[in-house]
């Protein structure tokens, strides 16, 4: 470790990293603009000057950027400097000539960092007194606000935007001091991840638009660690809250897991926290009033529950781990359910089983970034888990760079100039779809195949790495030479990685990317296997190994009583087998927290509480579980957190107890007793006693305002603050002041720094892990020596039925999500249903594009517009899946396709 | 015990006399402090009829400014509430939408403000963070209240009169504060 001295204080800091990341680190003050940890420097803003000695007897000293330098042992700077500090007090009012005076009616006013930096460097009074350049700003869609009169030139959205998520429809635009950065016109930014800007912008030109609809200040809102819902992969996020409404949700630093970036799903979805749909009464049919209290709720509750009836529970792969378990412990393990289709249980179980076994490595999303090879066999994860899809693209990038820099010296963050080092070279990525994916742009090999010929592919793919597998009969010569290809640079890498999912489908394709993940595994080389899973505790109930729905179905009379747990089986069956379901159902207790198919069959309804009013935890697609905690109290209604009612049904059978007794923590230790795959997981949280100096940790930043006329149009005379006995957060500004423990970090705030780049004061390293360690609990680990139990059961060709297509789902990132298509601006960008079918099938078929076309599957009719997919396989007929008023259908099974006849008529 | 300045007086603990104790000659001497005052300028003032100058400083009710054009000033930065000690100011934001522009000056208003006047010290902070000088501590007293709901201020209750369309309210609100504008121009 090289020692270098900063004001004649000497460090002991680390090699290979630049002078402002060493700063930061060490935990000095120096203010920056286009340097971002995860984007590397580019020497734009000359906002982090410093002054560089030539040794300890130099005086005078030059001016250097500290973002382009790197460490040298010995090295005299100085930050605080007197030329330094001018210099970057001459930059910052250069800056701020043209910036508006607007910080009040600003977004960004209040965690904007180009307000830190200016107060840092403290310039305070405005010199200049000329116009100011001013701009037109553009439509953006309806996430993103334009306001580029606010702009800086730092670069750093097209530096996000083009190079790291690999957007195109984001560039500058003109030169001198009228650059522009926008579109080429107004329009929608189609980047999914363009959500970021937000907040790589240092200040406010790109703004939350809908935020904009409840506007509240940073300081201003009551704020808790969250788990994104909106898929598998379990990103970290902070939603804040104010006035009893969601207001908005903001990255959540994790290292391991989402780093700095979230989705545009993850990040606009939380709407339906807040949506006029919300269950908040029980609800009891057939009774008037419907809506009761919780103390008839409980008396037709104990007639239902304890009359020697059957429990059957079916356990939701959106609610927490607590939740599902609580239903479980109800019900008892027999009659424990989930709800989702056969097929779907079956992927789950299988993919949970590889996983458990611990016979390969399934990595974290950072790993993933250090992938030097990857194969993604079937899983559109640009749709079904997005930061999946940018982890991927980090790779190949990161791996192309790595590559050029073995010839050279310059280090991994001098971005621009690395960037021109690799030009367009990319590390190995093959995407093996149903059809056209973003990722083919950045893919050395790309497939569109149908799921079958996919699955023998990687079949192909292990027996060319480990002949010791059985070869596949009669493979065809394209899919040969494509499988010699991906065997030969799988080989080359040295951490290989395999995505696969059950998206498809379809079982041979995750056993097929489990024997070439086994296959690759050797001594040196380290492969890893990830697999996308369908929703975000989907892994739960496949650990649990919970069997589908489905087979309750015969099981159910009149003396069963269903409980369902926020879900809509709507969604997961076709309508006419639902209805079959329900129908049988005399007794149905649904917990959820929004009205939809399933709750209007209910006798009784209970409102369950969503991630923002409830403490849970949930376990993504790696295994790690992570707790999300409550965000605040809802003032109205009667929802509670779904486990909070089941023990409080299980005090109703036992006549014992008040069903407040237990906490997630300790539903998370009697599940560690009862079922040993889940061991560890107590571990995910600190107790509810917990406290730092004997203070709870604030939900509320110390600045927070209005705590003594918020709610007094209500009720004038102030009632006790709310108690949390769940969890060691506090609903007040009244706690610890410091830095809480990293699972427990509610909102990222330091002195000096308002804005989310203060988590460089949170984190061991800039860019690095956060201090204590990353949150979460794998429990999924790989167990050394381990045999790798191959699949060899390779599925043979069967000819597809005459004049039959095979029925499955496109995902979309807007749309296919349940929760988060409750958002206005997300629904705005959902597609409309269609019929997807391949060029030359639709040629065959003699229909043309946008026409009705109607689709026969499992007996059911569905008719939509025909929309010709250009890349898709024949044989293969796309629907989109889960777009909100669309039907369930039968994914995987065969549909014939007819002309609409009645509404071509139209 | 020594004493801790030099100034303590020891105390007459003798027992009193018998003319002592009758207590005429005390009376006497507090009944012709009474009647002297009879003579005195009154300390009181017969308000509401009169009312004393105000301190140039004096804070009293608050009231939410509109520009020249009657539009309203405020945009809901929130820096009053964050300034403010007490915690007694909330404020939701909205966005002005397009036909608007009449009423609102930026394209940010406040949709809700509200100010708890059971907990308002009076400092003024707020009207020191205001960067817009849309809200200020006029000259008058913040009325008593016969419930304590009714002194939670609300938007109707803190706004000033628009100038435009009710110049004689706006200029009788503005008070003593129009005086000292002009003298500042």
């Amino acid at each position: 470790m090289p020692t270098i001295y900063i004001d004649n204080k000497p460090y002991e800091v680390k090699a290979g990293k630049n002078l402002l990341e060493t700063c930061l680190t060490l935990g000095l003050d120096l203010p920056y603009f286009c340097w971002h940890p995860a984007l590397g420097s580019v020497g734009a803003c000359r906002q982090c000057a410093i002054t560089l000695f030539k040794d300890k007897e130099d005086t005078q000293g030059r001016i250097v950027m500290s973002c382009m330098e790197p460490v040298k042992e010995g090295a005299c700077i100085s930050v605080s400097n007197a030329t330094a500090k001018a210099f970057r007090g001459q930059v910052i009012e250069w800056l701020m000539t043209n910036h508006p005076h607007d910080c009040p009616v600003c977004d960004e006013g209040g965690c904007c960092h180009l307000q830190d930096m200016t107060v840092m460097t403290g310039h305070n009074y405005r010199r200049y007194q000329y116009k100011k350049r001013t701009y037109l700003n553009q439509y953006l869609g309806p996430l993103l606000n334009h306001e580029m009169n606010r702009c800086i030139q730092c670069y750093r959205c097209v530096r996000f935007y083009k190079d790291y998520a690999g957007g195109e429809d984001l560039n500058v635009f003109a030169a001198h001091h009228h650059v522009y950065f926008g579109r080429e016109k107004d329009g929608i930014l189609q980047s999914p991840f363009s959500g970021n800007l937000v907040e790589v912008c240092p200040t406010g030109v790109f703004t939350d638009k809908t935020l904009k609809q409840h506007y509240t200040r940073k300081w201003d809102l009551t704020a808790a660690p969250s788990v994104c819902q909106h898929c598998s992969l379990g990103c970290n996020t902070t939603a804040g809250e104010r006035y009893g409404k969601i207001r908005s949700i903001t990255n959540r630093y994790n290292g391991a897991v989402n780093g700095y970036f979230l989705c545009d799903r993850g990040r606009f979805g939380y709407e339906f926290v807040n949506d006029e749909n919300r269950i908040t009464q029980p609800l009891i049919r057939n009774r008037v009033p419907e809506a009761v209290d919780e103390q008839s709720l409980m008396d037709h509750l104990k007639l239902l529950l304890t009359q020697s009836r059957t429990l059957i529970g079916i356990g939701s792969s959106r609610a927490s781990v607590e939740s599902n378990f609580a239903l479980r412990q109800l019900v008892g393990s027999e009659n424990f359910y989930q709800g989702v289709s056969l097929d779907e249980a079956a992927l789950g179980k299988l993919i949970a089983s590889i996983l458990q076994s611990g016979a390969v490595h399934t990595p974290s999303l950072k790993e993933m970034e250090q992938a030097d090879a990857v194969l993604v066999l079937g899983e559109d994860i640009w749709n079904t888990a997005p930061i999946m899809a940018l982890s991927v693209r980090q790779a190949v990038m990161n791996s192309a760079a790595a590559n050029a820099l073995q010839q050279t010296s310059i280090a991994g963050w001098h971005d621009a100039a690395v960037r021109e080092l690799v030009q367009d070279n990319k590390g190995f990525l093959a995407n093996a779809g149903l059809t056209a994916s973003p990722l083919d742009d950045i893919s050395t090999c790309t497939l569109h195949a149908t799921p079958h010929d996919i699955a023998v592919m990687g079949f192909a793919i292990a027996h060319a790495i480990h002949p010791g597998l059985p070869e596949v009969p009669q493979l065809n010569n394209e899919l040969a030479a494509k499988a010699a290809q991906i065997a030969k640079a799988l080989q080359q890498a040295k951490r290989p990685l395999i995505i696969s999912g059950p998206s498809c489908y379809n079982e041979a394709m995750i056993k097929a990317a489990f024997d070439i993940a086994g296959a690759l595994n050797t001594g040196e080389r380290k492969a890893m296997l990830s697999y996308v899973l369908p929703a975000c505790n989907s892994m739960t109930l496949a650990m649990m190994q919970a069997p589908s729905f489905e087979k309750s179905i015969d099981r159910i009379n009149d003396n069963t009583v269903v409980i369902i747990l926020e879900q809509d089986l709507y969604r997961s069956i076709p309508p006419a087998k639902a209805n079959a379901f329900f129908n049988r159902c005399k007794n149905l207790i649904v917990l959820d927290s929004l009205h939809n198919g399933t709750t209007e069959k209910a006798q009784v309804l209970i409102p369950a509480a969503t991630m923002a009013e409830a403490d849970g935890t949930l376990i993504n697609n790696e295994g790690r579980a992570q707790r999300y905690y409550q965000v605040f109290v809802p003032t109205t209604g009667m929802v509670k957190e779904s486990w909070k009612w089941f023990w409080q049904m299980r005090s109703l059978q036992t006549s014992s107890g008040n069903g407040l007794e237990l906490h997630p923590n300790d539903w998370l230790t009697k599940l560690e007793k009862t079922l040993p795959q889940f061991n560890g997981i107590s571990r995910v949280s600190y107790p509810p006693e917990f406290r730092i100096h004997g203070q709870a940790i604030p939900r509320e930043p110390h600045r927070y305002s209005g705590r003594t006329a918020m709610l007094a149009n209500l009720a004038v005379s102030e009632p006790k603050p709310l108690q949390d006995n769940d969890s060691p957060l506090s609903f007040t500004m009244e706690g610890y002041p410091n830095r809480p423990p990293a699972s427990l970090i509610p909102f990222f705030w330091a002195p000096g720094w308002n804005s989310i780049q203060s988590v460089n004061k949170y984190q061991q390293e800039t860019g690095g892990a956060l201090s204590g360690g990353d949150p979460g609990i794998r429990l999924l680990e790989q167990k050394t020596g381990t045999p790798t139990a191959y699949f060899t059961d390779i599925p043979e060709a069967l000819p597809a039925p005459r004049n039959k297509w095979l029925l499955l789902p496109a995902y979309h990132i807007f749309g296919s999500d349940e929760l988060s298509a409750y958002s206005a601006a997300i629904r705005e960008l959902c597609p409309e249903p269609y019929i997807g079918l391949s060029t030359q099938d639709t040629a065959e078929l003699g229909i043309t594009d946008g026409k009705n076309i109607t689709l026969v599957a499992e007996g059911e009719e569905y008719t939509y517009p025909l929309k010709i997919q250009e890349h898709l396989c024949n044989g293969i007929v796309l629907l989109p899946a889960g777009l909100p008023g669309m039907p369930a259908l039968t994914w995987g099974s065969w549909a014939t396709i007819a002309p609409s006849l009645k509404n071509n008529a139209v | 015990m020594q004493a801790l300045t030099n100034r303590a007086k020891p105390v007459d603990r003798k027992p009193m006399t018998f003319v002592e104790r009758l207590y005429l000659w005390n009376i006497f001497k507090g009944m012709l402090i009474t009647f002297k005052h009879i003579f005195k300028k009154k300390a009181t003032i017969n308000y509401p009829e009169q009312q004393r100058p105000f301190s140039p400083v004096f804070r009293g009710l608050h009231v939410l400014n509109r520009d020249e054009q009657g539009r309203e000033r405020c945009t809901a930065c929130g820096l009053c509430a964050v300034a403010c000690p007490a915690e007694a100011i909330t404020m939701e934001a909205a966005e002005r939408k397009e036909g608007e522009e009449n009423l609102y000056r930026e394209e940010k208003y406040a949709a809700k403000y509200e100010i708890n006047m059971l907990r308002c010290i009076f400092c003024g902070l707020c009207e020191e963070a205001c960067p817009k000088d849309a809200i200020y501590l006029s000259e008058t007293f913040a009325p008593a209240n016969y419930q304590r709901k009714g002194l939670i201020y609300g938007k109707p209750d803190l706004l000033i009169p628009d100038p435009v369309t009710q110049p004689e309210e706006y200029k009788q609100a503005l008070g003593n504060r129009a005086n000292k504008q002009q003298q500042a121009n």
